[in-house]
């Protein structure tokens, strides 16, 4: 090693200047990671090869600062591959850069896909270059970036060339032609050079160069106080920290902060901070992390406590309510977390097609986003599109942030281009496989089918003869994630076994397909389709335990006693035979004393028995059955001991298939389904037990953290309302509480108070153990001290890491292979974070079919309904509606200060009036009536469509009648049926609608099909025209 | 990049090291004619600049004097121009004189004193340049300066630090590394039985670590034993010739001749 010494001359904020100075240790052992390397660098320092050989990529490219600094973006695209960053490039984008850069950077050189490097030029003893006396830093670095590209050329004995990336005309008259091999060239000549037919490159590459140019040199921290300072303010406590969270529905007036941080994500005493109105937000956008001053507190506001309208833009003000919270206003930003955004154009834009590039204003999809600007030429070719479009930045004397341009979507209103937006503004990416992740896939199709061999299913506890194993799954599932056994061993013990696919057996830790898995974290179900985690060839068919054929499997078994208490309990390896695969209904009937033909007739594995056999088969099925519920049963009255929470969700599932709907999944559950349920929870909690006994310090588990109590307002006024009392001190009291909430005349009222404890609750979350203090480990809801997730690692990753962790536990394979704490935190955070994007968008997919449905079947008997109030506002409230499932305001007070009117005769007006808000009622006093609305009230309301150009469409809701709508609340089984039902319908309905609701509504007429084939144009395949055209193609290129 | 990126990605510290090497020692014996010993030593970018005198009668009275043994003073000083910003330093404050009596419990592990009963030894060192390990150059050179002194010694005391970043030890800290944060590991130990001298740790540690961090600094001192070895032995050879030692059997300075070519 040789020593340097870099000398560096510094200015502090003050002006005074120092000198700094650093050893620097030169070496010759730095790796090249390169697959084409002849001197065996890679075995010397054991890293992995990066870089790719000839077959992959003809060249290398080297970025400079500038370039690296400027179009990270395009270097992130994936047809770039063999990327080499300096050592130099790397810490010019740390030191000049954001740190969101810093991050890109290191994602693309993590990135298998992408096959790049860092490379230490600085630490190599040939390749590092010593600043010359007078030397810039600017020519300095240039002249490291050649120098070290030579050493690379010359080390890899010029079996490869290398391209300078450079936007720095000096670079490219210095170098260019110096060596053979080595070329400079600016990003566009490259790209012509290359990716000639790529127009969306260009068009990046166009819209960014725009950007740069608008943006002034101002420094990006001007208006917000400096790094130092805030920090230390924080510290001290002066200033708090956290994420900016915009409020939806009045974008513009209101935002919190949401402190940050694992502690406080429990019930904590701190609340939300607010930030009224723009000025106090100070250029911070939605999901930013920031970092906020308190007013004293004679200035702190109140929430806005009125329903507004979406499309309201300015400040609503409102200090009538006496519910003072903290307030304060955006001193600094930590750390920027923009994203893709969704966006359209406005409509009054006017299309000047001028060729050079243009100033426009764009309004993004989410309500939450501000308008952004962009500068580009591309504002006539995408009018009425979605565009995906970036921020770049926010000046501190501009209304609107700058952005650029990224690519289109499609044209606004088309289902796909709907479903892609709800996609990527939930950043989830699910598009195909990869090629080389599915050449990592094993095979079986009819050439060539898939084995189990010898030695494996040595190692493993062989249980395809001895047990009676089924699976219990909704309709038409085919990816098969658990399956269960229980069967009578001596002394009068049970043994019972939970299986689970053993999906770490195929998919190796490291592997690409991992790395995807790892990235995408979940299987994304939305309304009418779903994407998948893992590639088909697993979900669907090799990981899945159907039934009849040889499974591995991942088994927990536990002994019990006649009482149902543990005695003893195993985990490990074992093969499988699923012998029924069964659907949630039919279970439940052969529960329920089905008769032996119907079972023959639903249940197709039984033809495969002759006669004799079927009746025992049978038998030994249903009493399975029973003992599992039987068994379940004794488990939940456990846990509700220990206080777990019954809740009830808002959703209704539904199964879709083409145009056709598949099955429909009823609201209310049968017993069956609460059988599988607990016995999943069941193992689960077994497992985390066993996990975090092994690996105190990093194992993944699952929290779920009580709620605050100032979320339980609505549900303490609503049951007051009625003179039910709600204790929420713990879970055990608030499920006896909900329990007792009934009341004969009206179910919906139980319901309705479980889902307004539902939405009272925080949200369930992965943890690593090493991150969490001991007390904070317990899950609320289900009133367990330890939970994960370990049933279903076919559609979660989470269950993936806890395998892997199980079995390191049990025969320490793959001990060094486990995650440390600190990766596992991070791990789960992303985790976490995808899980709510999947969640957001199942959600958002179904409101979009519940819109469109809404908008073809505007007729009165789908849009007047029965709907209940939940909660009061000063002018208005906010009602649920059973039928739909939908929640929702009513206006019962505009702008103008009307009110609604009810007639005798059922018809509604506006006319002047005043309107009071007492505790629990609502009084609506016109010149003739006196009309008030409680709490718990049944009214009707009709359902319209508004149609925000550039956002999602929106449900509003008006009064018909203070009266319920049929006076059918005895009746609630219709209107459960009436739900299923009609959700069906919905998403039926919605589908054939697609197909004719986009194109204009012309009756076709009689004649139209022979018309039809007379004039219409011919196939292409059939088309003399279009082989011409193809041949005239075929002459140009000239081969 | 962040000290602690570098180190998991690539295995490298922000200089370049891998987190077992040291940084270059320099070294140089008998750099004061005036004194009894002395030496100068470089640690990277370290200087530190050791002076010995002794073994002499004991200077303050009888009452501070020893019958078993020798009593060993240290003096430790920084310059001003020191670091990177110039700062005076109290030379008998109490941060120096907890120093001093540091080095005093390592040296006296390593010294034969009750060869020097009723003597004083003196062991004046000066940090000329600080760059991260200042204690651990001071004792390293105060070492090689008793060498030079020709004061009988058990083992030669080498001494390094370490600390951990991002889970792994790394052995000799400079200056960046000290500030960041982390707690650092001194050990002084005699190589010879490798025997812990002396052991100081700054800052907070989880238990779990301790034991890496502990190896990983005794390693570092035994890279440093061999270094020192050579640069003596080399020492001694090239200036062999010039003088021949004489073991005083009494009390009173060791008599060397010096010519007067150097």
């Amino acid at each position: 090693m040789l020593k340097k010494d870099k000398i560096v001359q510094l200015k502090n904020p003050i002006g005074k200047t120092f000198r700094i100075v650093r050893e620097q240790y030169l070496r010759e052992d730095i790796p090249c990671h390169s697959k084409l390397c002849l001197s065996d660098c890679i075995e010397k320092s054991k890293q992995d090869y990066r870089l790719p050989n000839k077959d992959r990529a003809s060249h290398y490219i080297i970025p400079d600062c500038l370039l690296a600094k400027n179009y990270m973006e395009l270097l992130e695209m994936p047809e770039f591959r063999g990327i080499i960053f300096l050592q130099t490039v790397t810490y010019f984008i740390q030191h000049e850069g954001s740190m969101r850069l810093h991050k890109s950077l290191m994602s693309i050189v993590n990135n298998p896909f992408k096959e790049s490097a860092i490379f230490y030029n600085e630490f190599q003893r040939y390749a590092f270059v010593e600043r010359k006396k007078g030397e810039s830093i600017i020519d300095w670095r240039r002249r490291s970036v050649y120098n070290a590209t030579v050493w690379y050329y010359n080390h890899l004995a010029g079996q490869t060339s290398f391209v300078i990336l450079s936007e720095d005309p000096k670079m490219k008259e210095l170098y260019e032609g110096e060596t053979p091999n080595i070329f400079v060239l600016t990003f566009k000549e490259y790209l012509k050079t290359f990716f000639s037919e790529w127009e969306g490159a260009f068009n990046l590459y166009e819209s960014i160069k725009d950007a740069l140019e608008e943006r002034s040199e101002t420094d990006e921290i001007a208006g917000y106080l400096p790094n130092e300072v805030l920090e230390a303010g924080i510290k001290s406590g002066r200033f708090v920290e956290g994420v900016l969270n915009v409020n939806r529905y009045c974008a513009n007036s209101e935002a919190f902060l949401k402190r940050s941080g694992l502690s406080s994500k429990q019930g904590g005493e701190e609340s939300d901070i607010l930030i009224p109105g723009q000025a106090n937000r100070n250029r911070a956008i939605h999901g930013d992390r920031i970092v906020v001053e308190l007013y004293p507190k004679s200035q702190w506001k109140s929430r806005i406590f009125v329903l507004v309208k979406e499309n309201e833009t300015k400040d609503v003000e409102d200090n009538s309510s006496s519910n003072k919270m903290p307030t304060g206003k955006v001193v600094g930003i930590l750390q920027r977390n923009w994203r893709d955004y969704v966006a359209s154009f406005g409509t009054d834009q006017q299309v000047k097609v001028t060729g050079k590039a243009e100033k426009v204003i764009v309004r993004p999809w989410d309500w939450r986003i501000p308008k952004i600007r962009l500068s580009t030429k591309l504002v006539g070719a995408f009018k009425d599109h979605k565009i995906v479009v970036r921020i770049d930045s926010w000046e501190v004397d501009s209304q609107y942030p700058n952005g650029h341009f990224v690519r289109s979507l499609g044209k606004a209103g088309e289902l796909e281009t709907e479903i892609k937006t709800l996609l990527i503004e939930n950043n989830l990416n699910v598009g195909p496989f990869s090629e080389s992740i599915l050449k990592e896939m094993p095979v079986n199709n009819e050439e060539e089918k898939w084995t189990m061999t010898p030695e494996e299913i040595k190692k493993r506890r062989d249980l395809r003869e001895s047990h009676l194993i089924f699976s219990i799954d909704p309709i038409g599932c085919e990816d098969v994630d658990d399956t269960l056994s229980i069967r009578k061993i001596e002394d009068n013990k049970l043994e019972l076994g939970v299986h689970i696919a053993d999906v770490t057996h195929f998919v190796q830790p490291g592997s690409l397909t991992d790395v995807e898995a790892r990235e995408r974290s979940t299987s994304v179900y939305l309304a009418d389709r779903r994407y998948d985690m893992l590639p088909s060839v697993l979900s669907g068919d090799l990981c899945s335990l159907l039934s009849g054929v040889d499974r591995y499997a991942v088994s927990v078994i536990w002994k019990m006693n006649e009482n149902f208490e543990v005695e003893d309990v195993w985990y490990g390896r074992t093969v499988i035979r699923s012998k029924y695969k069964l659907f949630y209904e039919i279970a439940q009937k052969i529960a329920d004393g089905l008769d032996n033909e119907e079972i023959m007739a639903n249940v197709s594995e039984m033809a495969q028995y002759d006669k004799k056999d079927i009746e025992l088969r049978i038998e030994e099925l249903r009493w399975s059955i029973i003992k599992l519920m039987e068994i379940a049963r004794h488990f939940k009255a456990k846990r509700t001991e220990e206080g777990a929470v019954v809740l009830e969700g808002s959703e209704v599932k539904v199964e879709m298939q083409e145009e056709k709907i598949k099955n429909v999944i009823p609201k209310k559950s049968l017993e069956i389904h609460e059988t599988i349920a607990e016995c999943m929870i069941f193992s689960n909690h077994w497992v985390a037990k066993k996990i975090f006994q092994s690996f105190p310090s990093h194992a993944l588990l699952r929290h779920h953290p009580p709620p605050r109590q100032e979320h339980f307002d609505s549900l303490r006024k609503c049951a007051a309302s009625r003179n039910f009392t709600i204790q929420t001190e713990s879970n055990a009291e608030l499920a006896a509480s909900l329990d007792s909430c009934v009341d004969i005349d009206d179910p919906v009222v139980n319901k309705l108070m479980r889902i307004l404890a539902t939405q009272a609750m925080s949200n369930a979350a992965y943890f690593s153990t090493g991150s969490l203090n001991r007390e904070l480990f317990n899950h609320y809801g289900l009133g367990l001290e330890y939970y994960t997730h370990f049933t279903s690692p076919i559609r979660r990753y989470a269950d993936v890491v806890v395998h892997r962790c199980l079995m390191a536990a049990i025969d320490e394979t793959g001990k060094d292979n486990l995650m440390n704490n600190a990766d596992l935190q991070t791990s789960a955070e992303h985790m976490n974070s995808k899980h709510r994007a999947a969640q957001q968008a199942q959600k958002q997919s179904q409101e979009l079919f519940q819109s469109l449905f809404f908008k073809e079947k505007s007729d009165d008997e789908t849009c007047v309904v029965d709907a209940v109030v939940l909660q009061l506002r000063n002018n208005g409230f906010i009602v649920f509606i059973p039928r739909y499932a939908i929640k929702g305001a009513v206006f019962l007070k505009n702008k103008e200060n009307l009110v609604v009117e009810v007639s005798n005769k059922g018809e509604t007006q506006w006319v002047a009036g005043t309107l009071n808000l007492k505790e629990n009622s609502v009084l609506v006093q016109t010149g003739s009536k006196r009309q008030e609305y409680t709490l718990l009230q049944h009214v009707t309301v009709r359902i319209n469509v508004e149609n925000y150009h550039g956002h999602a469409l929106q449900l509003s809701l008006s009064l018909v009648s203070n009266k319920p709508f049929m006076p059918d609340v005895e009746d609630e089984k219709n209107s459960e049926n009436s739900v299923v039902q009609s959700k069906s319908e919905l998403i039926k309905a919605v589908k054939e609608a697609n197909k004719s609701f986009w194109t204009d509504d012309i009756s076709l007429g009689p004649n139209y099909t022979n018309w039809k084939e007379e004039f219409s144009q011919t196939e292409e395949s059939k088309s003399d025209y279009h082989t011409y055209l193809a041949l005239t193609e075929l002459n140009k290129l000239d081969i | 990049m962040a000290a602690w990126e570098l180190l998991k990605d690539q295995n490298f510290r922000l200089d370049g090291r891998k987190p077992t090497e040291l940084r270059r020692i320099e070294t140089r014996l008998g750099v004061f004619p005036n004194a009894d010993g002395s030496a100068y030593l470089e640690q990277g970018n370290t200087k530190v600049l050791a002076t010995v005198y002794g073994p002499h009668e004991v200077k303050g009275g009888r009452g501070r004097s020893n019958p078993d043994k020798a009593v060993i003073n240290c003096q430790f000083s920084k310059s001003a121009f020191s670091s990177s910003e110039r700062k005076t330093h109290m030379k008998f404050g109490r941060n120096s004189s907890e120093t001093n009596q540091h080095l005093v419990q390592a040296l006296n592990a390593a010294v034969m004193s009750h060869l020097y009963a009723r003597c004083q030894i003196d062991v004046y060192v000066e940090i000329v340049q600080s760059d991260g390990s200042d204690f651990c150059a001071c004792l390293n050179a105060s070492t090689l300066a008793l060498i030079d002194a020709g004061i009988a010694l058990k083992d030669i005391v080498t001494c390094c630090s370490a600390t951990i970043v991002d889970e792994k030890s790394v052995v000799d800290v400079n200056y960046v590394e000290e500030s960041s944060g982390s707690a650092v590991l001194i050990v002084g130990l005699l190589p010879k039985d490798e025997q812990i001298a002396y052991m100081q740790m700054k800052g907070r540690l989880h238990a779990d670590h301790l034991e890496k961090l502990l190896d990983c600094a005794v390693e570092g001192c035994r890279n440093i034993n061999n270094i020192l070895k050579e640069r003596i032995g080399e020492h001694l050879k090239t200036h062999s010739s010039h003088f021949t030692l004489t073991r005083p059997a009494t009390p009173g300075r060791a008599e060397r001749s010096r010519p007067a070519i150097a």
